[in-house]
């Protein structure tokens, strides 16, 4: 939550908000009568009255200059996005309409919502953008609609209750639209189509009873009785033939460049070995499963951990999976293990802020507030979809190789942190075990693997698509 | 009046340095039983010096190390330095947790030279364990050594010191993404008991 303050007719943030927020320090020159901010290695200087930054050296313009009033600095929003993003080396995207503040790659479509009134039924309309998965489900009289994204930017119509529609609201999580169905309605028909590339249109119709339901012919076809609160909830909705609930995975070979991770006794890396399986894997998904698949890295290079999650979420993948071979002290170890993120009370704690949407007061008088979606809470919101994901791997990597006597776990791993999707880190092997070194070196070996995490994803594709 | 109260001030003060030492000497006898077996197995010169280096109050602890298999931890009971305050007791634990040889046929998760930069425990309970750049140089690599040598770390205060409920490792004073690049050390980390074997 960032408040801003209205100066003049200008929006404003103060600078020890931000500082708050970002983790950046300030400095204060008083003679100069400007500030430098400090972000990591880079500087942002700035001077009361006029509307530029000095971000390392390059000028960028503001919409207004900085301001000094009662010992606090403040700056025009826009100093977010033009000044303190390239500082930080992270995209900070302002959504001015929703007040919404994007910070780094996540998720957040806009969802404008209309409701289109028919004589014996009413269609809910959801223009999405960009093109976002969506699953439609009963709860009680409700129509839930979940969409697969971080946060949504939402647009929803306030209309007066209808026969068909009694209001369309917010869910209860930040990804979730509710839809109250009115008096009349008993069954809804969903459709999705693309009216262009970018975006995906949602049309739900909600009818009386009698009409036929969507989907195949169920033991007990709706009859005249209406809904009771007990409905089971309805299968999601089928999306169009392109765009499935899984289009985009990014593999990522673990280790690289200076950072070799483990090495066998027979002096095998293990850094070589992921990206041989990572290359394996995606030639298996490119020529058979028609996918977007990208690697984190396609050569020996060194890449931060959290590059790789940064890169999987810039490419909106739907899956993540990092490859691994394992060390341990002991050579008697052996065996794959697939790990997903373990989240404990601080991050389950932060992550329900980052969710809720309060509203802090602000200087100038009003309530409003910017959401901030933060890295540190990206994969806790997956942690379902990851544990069925690890799941499915586990049992693929069974039915090829080896397992260790622990084959699903959960563990803190910074590279799953960040991760905006279902992510999971698989260890291929024991590398310290010298007859798993040279299993993990051959060609063989690798294609089992990559088979094995080749037909994970196929069934968590299926998955999705349920 | 006032010589009486003195007299009896005298006469109190006399009762406890005597039950004073009585208790110290009675108290350092204890101690001397509970002393680990290795001490009474030192080499014959030992003996020549009778020992008069002052006995240091102990209490038991839980260390860890990597089971014979290399898949999980093995709590050993240890006799670690009493000391006094959270911080100074959970130094006194990293300090055995790095000094102690682990008992056949378990393994140290520590690499051989770790030492310990400094320790400090926040207002919020959570203890800083700041270790010199051995621990990164020399780990083996690995995301089962790096749980484990973090776990050992976090589990060895966590467990013997139950008001201390996260622990964050720092490496050369600084924050760390990782130790060898698994395991997020950005953030203090909970005891972990799925890694412990019973």
């Amino acid at each position: 939550m960032l408040p801003t303050t209205t100066i003049g007719g200008q929006e404003y943030v103060a600078l020890d908000d931000i500082a708050g927020s970002f983790g950046v320090a300030l400095r204060e020159d008083r003679l100069a009568g400007g500030v430098t901010v400090m972000a990591g290695t880079q500087t942002i200087i700035i001077t009361a009255d006029q509307p530029v930054a000095s971000v390392s050296g390059r000028l960028v313009s503001l919409s207004a200059a900085p301001i000094r009033q009662t010992n606090r600095w403040f700056v025009p929003l826009d100093f977010l996005q033009r000044a303190l993003g390239p500082a930080l080396g992270t995209r900070i995207e302002l959504r001015r309409d929703s007040r919404l503040l994007v910070v780094g790659d996540v998720r957040v479509p806009r969802v404008n919502a209309r409701i289109e009134q028919g004589a014996s039924s009413a269609t809910v309309v959801f223009d999405i953008t960009p093109a976002t998965p969506t699953k439609i489900s009963m709860e009680s009289d409700r129509l839930i609609v979940q969409f697969e994204a971080d946060a949504l930017e939402l647009q929803l119509p306030a209309v007066p209750a209808q026969d068909f529609v009694q209001a369309v609201q917010p869910g209860d999580a930040p990804t979730i639209v509710r839809i109250l169905p009115g008096p009349k309605f008993a069954v809804h028909r969903a459709t999705t189509s693309q009216p262009d590339g970018s975006s995906a249109r949602l049309s739900i119709e909600l009818l009386p009873a009698g009409t036929e339901p969507p989907g195949p012919p169920s033991a007990n076809p709706p009859s005249a009785t209406p809904p009771d609160a007990n409905v089971p909830p309805v299968d999601p909705l089928p999306m169009p033939v392109p765009s499935t609930g899984l289009r985009t995975v990014v593999i990522d070979p673990g280790h690289g460049g200076d950072e070799q991770g483990a090495r066998g006794p027979g002096g095998a890396l293990e850094k070589d070995i992921t990206l041989q399986v990572a290359r394996r894997l995606r030639t298996m998904i490119e020529s058979r499963l028609g996918l977007r698949v990208f690697l984190t890295r396609d050569d020996d290079r060194t890449m931060s951990l959290d590059d790789r999650a940064a890169y999987a979420n810039s490419q909106q993948a739907d899956a993540f999976v990092s490859i691994h071979a394992n060390g341990a002290l002991r050579p008697a170890m052996r065996g794959a293990e697939v790990f997903y993120l373990s989240v404990d009370r601080a991050d389950a704690e932060a992550r329900r802020l980052a969710e809720s949407s309060e509203v802090l007061p602000t200087l100038g008088g009003g309530t409003r507030a910017i959401n901030l979606i933060l890295w540190e809470t990206a994969q806790a919101r997956y942690l379902e979809q990851s544990s069925a994901l690890a799941g499915m791997v586990e049992q693929a990597l069974r039915a090829r190789v080896e397992m260790s006597p622990r084959p699903v776990q959960q563990a803190p791993f910074r590279v799953l942190v960040g991760a905006s999707m279902p992510a999971v880190l698989v260890e291929v092997g024991y590398l310290s075990n010298s007859e798993q070194e040279q299993a993990l070196t051959s060609a063989a070996y690798q294609d089992l693997v990559a088979q094995g995490l080749f037909d994970a994803i196929m069934q968590f594709r299926s998955h999705l698509e349920r | 009046m006032s010589r009486r109260q003195i007299l009896i001030g005298v006469v109190i003060g006399v009762a406890a340095v005597a039950l004073g030492w009585v208790l110290m000497t009675n108290l350092s006898r204890t101690l001397r039983t509970i002393e680990p077996d290795s001490v009474a197995e030192e080499p014959a010169p030992q003996q020549t010096t009778p020992s008069v280096t002052p006995v240091v109050p102990r209490i038991k602890a839980t260390l860890f190390f990597a089971s014979e298999d290399g898949r999980g931890l093995v709590g050993v009971e240890q006799e670690v330095p009493l000391a006094e305050g959270a911080v100074a007791q959970a130094r006194a634990l990293i300090e055995a947790q790095l000094s102690t040889a682990p008992p056949a046929p378990l393994v140290s998760t520590i690499p051989e030279g770790t030492t310990l930069r400094g320790l400090f425990v926040s207002s919020r309970n959570e203890a800083f364990v700041d270790l010199d750049a051995t621990v990164r140089d020399r780990h083996p690599g690995g995301s089962m050594n790096e749980l484990l040598t973090v776990y050992t770390i976090v589990n060895a205060i966590t467990t013997n010191l139950p008001d201390v409920q996260t622990v964050q490792v720092l490496i050369n004073g600084r924050e760390v993404d990782t130790l060898a690049g698994h395991v997020d050390l950005r953030r203090p980390l909970r005891n972990n008991e799925a890694l412990v074997i019973p």
